[in-house]
């Protein structure tokens, strides 16, 4: 049993002028102290994706169906509320890309960690309190109790980004979704935060799913990927694997013009516009800016084949 | 925050300066005057004697710097409605049935408002939504002597269960209690409502969720919390507004409260007492406001404690 799984998720958002098709399909899963990256473009459908794994998605508007949903064994989509806010922050935690408006403006961060460790377990508020403090001075802050009786406004990004992770780390969940953590920060703090959230991956044994656009991070970060294009999965595959020899002309296409890896460097650009959600093309998505397509990949999408150990991909090339 | 309130303070202090100058001239603005009775004319000699004896004769602005002078002892002159009397023991009597009434209205009104808004927001788009928005809608744009004058007629002459006048006995206030209470019932549903939408979709309730609180403690602990901050300051400029009384709810319901006087010193061209009604209502707003400054900084720590600092 695999810590996250998830099977054909589907999820969209019906609009006064259609339906906008954000997740069609998408399968994968990640286990125990294991770290998976999610890349692909913007709108690919890799927020929603994980918003939805821990059922983070207003229901109405969206509308979620998956043959699998499970998140460390329970069901998420048969979760009721309860079960479900029990699981969140204490088995399965997530990091946002924009701390600055993460935090209760009106609360202290040292209130807001330790009403986390309140909301999962027996704690006096003294003793919450004290642990905050030992959680911020775990991400690297070095005067935990000041910045503890700080208000979100008067901390920087990067120490507030910490101070989520702490959060997010406060009841030692089996599982860390990070949705592009760096994204918002200065270059030379981006480092620091994901040295930090690899470091502290290890020391927990957590699994951790990372979202990026930044393939640098994955380099460095991850072991496996899973590459997005218009809500589908495009491919999956070990990191080295997704760098060396990537076999979906889309990662193809992502990899081709990058001379190097280094940390920072972004997704480039591909020729053509991402596909509109909620008109999407038939058959394969990337069928229209694809060099290699025909009339099969127009009509059809590809069924998903093995092209390694725990790789697979969904083209009609590779069939 | 000391020379957060030393600020306001002064602001206040200048704003009240402006506006009794303003309605001081106004008043003398005014076509007419106290003694031009049209029905018994005063001799010119009489007339002009008369005018001497309360300083009429003299430039605006002595009359304007002897005036303030008396109204900073606490001496706002005698009415000439009432010459027997003075203004402020005319008044003394009349600004305990507005109270009353007005603020019992705003006590009663806008609880019941803040909790039709936080329905209407936690279920949007039912039923209870529709209703909060009809109520919202109706109360603020139904003038108040409409609902006045309807709450007469379905009550009083209709169905006889209450009287229609609105003093002294307390089962008479419930009319002109219900009247005062739509305005800040109305208000404070669609305040709230507002409010509490724009916080739901702040970006940090979304992590309060991801952390594993329950809905209820969002809303009740951190949604209200964030959206009272509005909330709060509006309370108390309304709670002046609307206990200093009303024109038309005090004329309909005939209450001998201060609304009344706003009309009658007008009439019987009455500077000292209008004049002292108008400062009166000027120098609360001014305080109302303060205080809802300060309240508002107490507890937005955005403004309470500065910038960065670590
Ligand atoms: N609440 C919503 N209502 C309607 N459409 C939505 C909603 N949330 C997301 N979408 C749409 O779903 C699609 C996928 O969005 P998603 O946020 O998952 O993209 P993403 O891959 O995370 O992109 P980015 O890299 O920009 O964060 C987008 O087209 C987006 O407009
Ligand atoms: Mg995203």
């Amino acid at each position: 049993m695999h810590l996250v799984e998830i099977s054909d998720l589907e999820v969209s958002f019906p609009q006064a002028d259609g339906v906008v098709q954000a997740v069609r399909g998408a399968s994968f899963h990640v286990d125990a102290g294991e770290s998976l990256g999610i890349v692909g473009e913007s709108g690919s459908g890799k927020s929603v994706t994980c918003m939805a794994a821990l059922r983070l998605l207003r229901q109405p508007p969206a509308r979620i169906s998956a043959s699998r949903l499970n998140v460390d064994g329970t069901d998420m989509l048969a979760a009721d509320k309860r079960k479900l806010a029990s699981l969140r922050g204490r088995v399965a935690a997530m990091v946002f890309q924009d701390p600055m408006t993460a935090f209760d403006p009106v609360f202290t961060i040292g209130y807001q960690i330790g009403e986390t460790i309140r909301a999962h377990r027996e704690a006096t508020k003294a003793a919450a309190r004290s642990e905050a403090e030992a959680l911020l001075a775990r991400v690297e802050i070095r005067n935990p109790s000041a910045v503890a009786d700080s208000y979100p406004h008067q901390l920087s990004g990067g120490m507030l980004q910490r101070a989520m992770i702490a959060m997010a780390l406060s009841c030692q969940p089996r599982v860390l979704f990070a949705d592009e953590p760096t994204t918002a920060l200065d270059v030379t703090v981006q480092a620091q935060i994901l040295q930090l959230i690899k470091e502290l991956q290890a020391e927990l044994g957590m699994g951790l799913v990372m979202i990026t656009h930044d393939l640098g991070v994955i380099a460095e970060t991850v072991d496996r990927v899973v590459v997005m294009y218009g809500g589908r999965v495009m491919e999956e595959a070990p990191v080295d694997a997704i760098f060396d020899a990537p076999q979906h002309p889309y990662t193809v296409a992502l990899m081709g013009s990058m001379p190097g890896l280094a940390p920072g460097r972004r997704l480039v650009e591909i020729p053509g516009g991402s596909p509109d959600p909620s008109n999407p093309p038939s058959g394969c998505p990337f069928h229209p800016r694809c060099t290699q397509a025909d009339a099969r990949c127009a009509a059809e999408m590809p069924p998903v084949v093995r092209t390694g150990p725990q790789a697979q991909a969904a083209c009609w090339r590779l069939t | 925050m000391t020379r957060f309130i030393l600020q306001r303070l002064l602001s206040v202090a200048t704003t009240f300066f402006i506006v009794s100058v303003i309605i001081f001239l106004m008043m003398h603005s005014i076509p007419g005057g106290p003694f031009d009775g049209g029905e018994m004319p005063l001799p010119p000699a009489v007339r002009e004697r008369i005018m001497a004896q309360y300083g009429l004769d003299q430039p605006l602005y002595v009359q304007y710097f002897k005036y303030m002078g008396g109204v900073l002892q606490g001496d706002f002159g005698v009415p000439f409605q009432a010459p027997g009397q003075t203004v402020v023991s005319l008044l003394s009597q009349a600004w305990i049935p507005s109270l009353v009434l007005g603020g019992l209205g705003v006590l009663i009104g806008a609880p019941l408002g803040i909790l039709l808004g936080i329905a209407a927001a936690l279920n949007r788009n039912t039923w209870i939504d529709y209703l909060a928005s009809a109520v919202a809608t109706l109360g603020l744009t139904i003038p108040v002597f409409v609902t006045s004058m309807i709450l007469i007629l379905v009550f009083a002459v209709w169905l006889n269960w209450l009287p229609s006048s609105g003093w002294p006995e307390p089962h008479k206030w419930i009319l002109p209690i219900t009247a005062y209470a739509t305005i800040p019932l109305a208000t404070y549903a669609r305040y709230t409502r507002s409010a509490m939408l724009d916080t739901l979709n702040k970006p940090f309730v979304t992590v309060l969720r991801a952390k594993g609180l329950s809905e209820g403690r969002i809303v009740y602990t951190h949604v209200l919390r964030n959206s009272s901050i509005p909330m709060v300051t509006v309370f108390l400029p309304m709670f002046i507004g609307t206990a200093t009384g009303s024109i038309f709810v005090e004329s309909m319901f005939r209450v001998p409260g201060l609304g009344l006087f706003f009309v009658s010193s007008i009439r019987t061209r009455d500077y000292p007492t209008e004049m002292a009604l108008m400062l009166m209502l000027t120098l609360m707003f001014c305080v109302a406001y303060i205080i809802s400054d300060i309240l508002y900084a107490m507890l937005n720590p955005r403004i309470r404690n500065g910038g960065r600092s670590t």
